[in-house]
C-alpha cells in the first residue's frame, strides 16, 4: 500500500483555497488529509466539523485539514508514521513555492505514490504575473511542472493568453475530487464516475507485461487521459502497481486485484481512443 | 557573607565610553553594580573579592545576532567538513582536505559506533575539494552493512552509501529528480533537496527539528556558545510550539549560561503568525526572549538562489528564487509593523534587500512607529544606497562577515565577480552611513565565534589569503563594538547587555589575551577561557 500525495500549486490569490473548499464539500467518499498553509480562508460548514484545534480541523466525513507548520516534510513523516493512513494526502504549496519540490517526495518515498501536481491559474491576473520581472519565472515554472492546470476566475470570459498547454476551466468542472485525487478501483459509485465532466475508463489488465513493456505502453497513453491507476498482471504470478498522473508514471511490484481505471476530461479524450490505445498492447 | 562580588581582572574592556577600561567590576543580583578599581563598590557596603579572573581580560559577553540552535545539536553526528572545528566538549575535529581524509575520518568514527547504528556525518562541502565528487562507492569503503548518510554543509544535499540506497529502494528505476544518477543510470549516492533526502532521513532518524528542540541540543548550544565567549545568542527561524517553550524554560534557569533569543519563522497567514509571536512574547524570561519573527525572502548567493539586481550572476545563471513572494513580504511587513513586532529579514541578494526595504517603507507609512528596529539579516550585497535607506528607515543591518573568509574566493570567481565581491558585506559603508549593525556567523553554516567574525570584518582575508576589498575593513575597536553593543542593539537588548555598565546584566566573556593589543591578524586566536553569565562564572 502506498499513500497517494497530490500537491496543489499556484500563486497567492489564484484560487487554491477555493479549490480545497470545493474538495472538502464534495461527496467523494474519500478520507482526505489536506495540509494547508493556514486556515484563514478555509470555508468549512460548522455543522460538518467533528473536532478542531489550533492546527487541525477534523470533519464528520473523515477528512482532516491541518496546518503544516515550518517543516512540511516533518508533517508528511508524521502522517506516514500514523497507523491510520488517510486515503489521500493533499498538500497546498505556498504561493511562490515550486510544487514539484514537494511532489518529488512522492516519487522518492516508497510509502508514497505520486498523485500529481494541480496548478491553479488566475485567468485575470496570470498574463501580468507571468511577465513580472520579479516573480514571472517562478510562476511560469509552477505551470510547467503541473500535471493538470486549472484556470479560475473565468466568469467574465477571461482566459490567460500566456497559457500555452492544455488547461481546464474550473468553472466547467462540476466535481474536483477526480481531478485532484483520481478514483480508485471500485471506490467511486458509477453515477458519480460517469458524471458528464469525465470520461471514465476501465480495463481488466490481465495480460501479462514485462516491466519495460508496460512502461513503454503506458508512455504512449492518450494525452487527455490524465490519471491511470490499478494493478496489471506481471510474470511469475506477480502484479504491477501502476500510478500514472500527467506525464509521470510509476510501476512497482504490488499486491492487489488486477484491473486498471483511468479518467480523462470530456472533450479532451474519448473512451474508444483509450480502449484502442490499451488494446494495442495486447500481445 | 556579602551579596556584592568584586571581580578582579588584568583588564576590563567595557564598551562603555564613560569608563572604557577598568580592572574591577562589582556584581550584585546578577547585575553590574560598579566598575573601576578594587574599591569601586565600597560605597555600596561590604564586598567579597573574587580573584579567579585576575589574569584574564574581560569584555562584555559576546552577542551572536544570527545563528541557529542546530549548531549545538548537530555534533551528535560525525563532522566531515574541510575546516578544523571544535565540538561542544572542546574536542578539536581536524578538517578533511581531501576525500581520502573524509573517508579515513569517518572510518575511525564508525569504529566507535554501535554495530546497528547508522553513520551520519555533517559539514561536508565539495566546494573546497578538488577531488572527484563524493559518491556511494567512497562511502561503501567505510561499510557496506551499515547505512551511511553524509549531510553537506548547507543541509540541502547528502551522499549515502549503497546500503542506505537499498533501504529506500533507490535504483535505476527511481524517477525522483533529486536522486542523482551516473552515466550507467544507477544512483551515485548523491541526493539533492529534501524530497530526495526525506526517505533516508526518515529511516535513519535524521530529524532537523530534533537537532534543536531537545534538552541535549539546547545544552550543546550553550556549550558551543560558552567556548567562544557568547552569553546571548539568537535562534533565527524556529517553529516554536508551546511544548518547545516548556522544554526550554525547564532547563534554562538562573544557572544556564546563555540567553537565547529565538525568532518565530513566518509561514502562512501574517495575522495568525503575529498572534502567535505575541503569545510567545508573554512567556519570555531573562534567559529566553521570545516575540520576534524571522522572514525568509531569497536563497543563498553560493547556491545561485539569492535574488540579484542587475547585472546578476557572473556565470549568467538565472536570477535566484524567492522563498516568500514580494507581495507576501509586503503583507507580512505591514502586519508585523502594525502590531509592533520586530522582524529579522533574511536578505542575501541586493534585490531581496531592496524589496524588503520597499516593504518596510510602505509599512511605516501605513503604520508609523519609531523604535521598530527591524533587522536586515546577511546584507551581503547591500551597497551604499541600500545601507542609506536602512538607516533612514530606522532598520538595523546584520552583516555576514564570515562569508568573506569562507566563500570570498568563490564569490570573486563564480558567483558575483570581482567588483561586487570586493564591496560585499560592506561593514565600512554601514559605519559611514550610520546604520546600526552587527556581524554574524550564521552557525552552523560557518563556525560560531564572534572574535573570528570580527577578524573577518577587520582583515577581510579569504581562504586563499587575498584581501577582499580593503576599503571595507573595520578597525578592531569597531568590530568589537559590533559583536557586543552593535548586536545587542539589533536585539533590542542594548539596555541590558552589550557593555559592562552599571545596571546591565553581569555577562562577560573571559579572554586569555587583550584583543585590542594583539596584531589584528591574531584576533581570531585570542583564547576564550569561558564566560560569566548573570554574575555566575562558567570557565571552560
Amino acid at each position: 500500500m502506498k499513500l497517494p500525495l497530490t500537491v496543489i500549486g499556484g500563486y497567492l490569490g489564484a484560487g487554491k483555497t477555493t479549490l480545497i473548499n470545493r474538495l472538502l464539500a464534495e461527496d467523494h467518499g474519500l478520507r482526505l488529509m489536506i495540509m494547508v498553509n493556514d486556515f484563514g480562508a478555509l470555508n468549512v460548514d460548522a455543522s460538518l466539523i467533528a473536532a478542531a484545534s489550533e492546527d487541525l480541523i477534523a470533519l464528520t466525513n473523515g477528512c482532516v485539514c491541518c496546518t503544516m507548520g515550518a517543516d512540511l516534510f516533518l508533517a508528511i513523516g508524521d502522517v506516514l508514521d500514523r497507523s491510520d493512513w488517510p486515503d489521500h494526502l493533499v498538500v497546498e504549496a505556498s504561493g511562490i513555492a515550486d510544487p514539484a519540490a514537494i511532489a518529488q517526495v512522492a516519487l522518492a518515498e516508497p510509502d508514497l505514490a505520486y498523485g500529481g501536481i494541480v496548478t491553479v491559474v488566475d485567468a485575470v491576473a496570470f498574463d501580468r504575473l507571468a511577465d513580472d520581472p520579479q516573480i514571472g519565472v517562478q510562476l511560469r515554472a509552477q505551470v510547467d511542472v503541473a500535471d493538470v492546470v486549472v484556470v479560475s476566475k473565468t466568469a467574465a470570459g477571461a482566459w490567460p493568453a500566456r497559457l500555452t498547454g492544455t488547461a481546464l476551466d474550473l468553472a466547467t468542472v462540476a466535481l474536483v475530487a477526480p481531478l485532484i485525487c483520481g478514483i480508485a478501483v471500485g471506490q467511486v459509485p458509477d453515477r458519480r464516475a460517469s458524471h458528464a465532466d469525465y470520461v471514465r475508463w476501465q480495463a481488466a489488465a490481465d495480460t501479462v507485461f514485462e516491466k519495460e513493456e508496460l512502461l513503454a505502453h503506458l508512455a504512449a497513453r492518450p494525452d487527455g487521459l490524465f490519471r491511470v491507476k490499478g494493478y496489471v498482471a506481471a510474470p511469475r504470478g506477480q502484479v504491477w502497481e501502476v500510478h500514472c498522473v500527467g506525464r509521470q508514471m510509476t510501476v512497482s511490484v504490488g499486491k492487489g486485484p488486477v484491473g486498471l481505471v483511468g479518467i480523462g476530461l470530456q472533450g479532451c479524450v474519448t473512451l474508444p481512443e483509450v480502449d484502442a490505445w490499451w488494446n494495442s498492447g495486447d500481445l | 557573607m556579602s551579596d556584592i562580588t568584586v571581580f578582579a581582572a588584568r583588564k576590563i574592556i567595557t564598551m562603555d565610553d564613560n569608563c572604557p577600561q577598568a580592572t574591577h567590576v562589582a556584581v550584585r543580583d546578577g547585575r553590574v553594580l560598579a566598575v573601576g578599581d578594587a574599591g569601586c563598590a565600597n560605597q555600596w557596603g561590604p564586598v567579597r573579592h573574587d580573584d579567579r579572573l585576575q589574569d584574564a581580560v574581560l569584555m562584555p559577553g559576546l552577542v551572536e545576532g544570527h545563528a541557529h540552535m542546530m549548531a549545538g545539536g548537530v555534533w551528535r553526528y560525525a563532522y566531515a567538513g574541510f575546516h578544523d572545528r571544535i565540538d561542544p566538549d572542546g574536542v578539536l575535529w581536524p578538517g578533511s582536505t581531501d576525500l581520502n581524509a573524509v573517508i579515513g575520518g569517518l572510518k575511525d568514527y564508525a569504529e566507535g559506533l554501535n554495530p546497528d547504528a547508522p553513520l551520519i556525518g555533517w559539514g561536508f562541502d565539495p566546494i573546497f575539494l578538488s577531488d572527484a565528487r563524493l559518491n556511494r562507492s567512497h562511502l561503501d569503503q567505510i561499510s557496506t552493512d551499515r547505512p551511511i548518510a553524509i549531510l553537506f554543509s548547507n543541509f540541502h544535499l547528502m551522499c549515502v552509501n549503497s546500503k542506505a540506497l537499498d533501504m529506500v529502494g533507490y535504483g535505476s528505476g527511481t524517477n525522483a529528480e533529486g536522486v542523482i544518477k551516473g552515466p550507467d543510470g544507477t544512483p551515485t549516492g548523491e541526493l539533492q533537496e529534501m524530497a530526495a533526502m526525506f526517505p533516508i532521513m526518515r529511516r535513519l532518524g535524521i530529524d532537523f527539528r530534533g537537532l534543536s528542540q531537545t534538552p541535549e541540543a539546547i545544552n550543546a548550544y550553550a556549550k558551543v556558545a560558552q567556548r567562544v565567549g557568547v552569553t546571548t545568542i539568537t535562534d533565527l527561524f524556529s517553529s516554536i510550539t508551546d511544548a518547545d517553550v516548556d522544554v526550554m524554560l525547564d532547563i534554562m534557569g538562573d544557572d544556564f549560561p546563555l540567553r537565547i533569543v529565538p525568532a518565530l519563522g513566518v509561514m502562512g497567514d501574517p495575522v495568525a503568525m503575529a498572534d502567535k509571536a505575541q503569545a510567545l512574547a508573554a512567556r519570555s524570561t531573562d534567559k529566553l526572549r521570545l516575540g520576534a519573527v524571522k522572514l525568509m525572502t531569497d536563497g543563498a548567493i553560493q547556491g545561485w538562489t539569492a535574488r540579484m539586481r542587475w547585472p546578476g550572476y557572473v556565470g549568467g545563471q538565472p536570477n535566484g528564487l524567492w522563498n516568500t513572494a514580494p507581495e507576501m513580504i509586503h503583507a507580512i511587513c505591514a502586519e508585523m509593523q502594525a502590531r509592533g513586532i520586530q522582524m529579522h529579514i533574511h536578505v542575501n541578494g541586493d534585490e531581496a534587500a531592496e524589496v524588503s526595504l520597499d516593504a518596510i517603507e510602505a509599512a511605516l507609512r501605513a503604520h508609523p512607529g519609531p523604535g521598530h528596529r527591524h533587522v536586515l539579516q546577511h546584507c551581503q550585497m547591500m551597497d551604499r544606497d541600500l545601507f542609506q535607506r536602512a538607516a533612514e528607515l530606522g532598520c538595523c543591518t546584520n552583516i555576514f562577515s564570515n562569508h568573506i573568509y569562507y566563500f570570498g574566493d568563490q564569490h570573486v570567481a563564480l558567483t558575483i565577480g570581482k567588483d561586487r565581491a570586493h564591496r560585499m558585506d560592506a561593514a565600512r559603508t554601514a559605519t559611514d552611513v550610520g546604520v546600526h549593525y552587527a556581524l554574524h556567523s550564521d552557525a552552523p553554516v560557518t563556525p560560531l565565534g564572534p572574535l573570528l567574525t570580527a577578524w573577518c570584518a577587520v582583515n577581510r582575508r579569504t581562504m586563499s589569503g587575498a584581501v577582499l576589498g580593503a576599503r571595507q575593513c573595520l578597525t578592531v575597536d569597531e568590530a568589537l563594538y559590533a559583536i557586543t553593543m552593535g548586536a545587542a542593539y539589533t536585539l533590542k537588548l542594548d539596555g541590558e547587555i552589550g557593555s559592562i555598565s552599571v545596571g546591565k546584566r553581569a555577562d562577560f566573556s573571559v579572554l586569555g589575551r587583550d584583543p585590542t593589543a594583539v596584531n589584528p591578524m591574531a584576533l581570531r586566536d585570542v583564547p576564550v577561557l569561558g564566560t560569566v553569565s548573570g554574575g555566575q562564572v562558567h570557565l571552560l
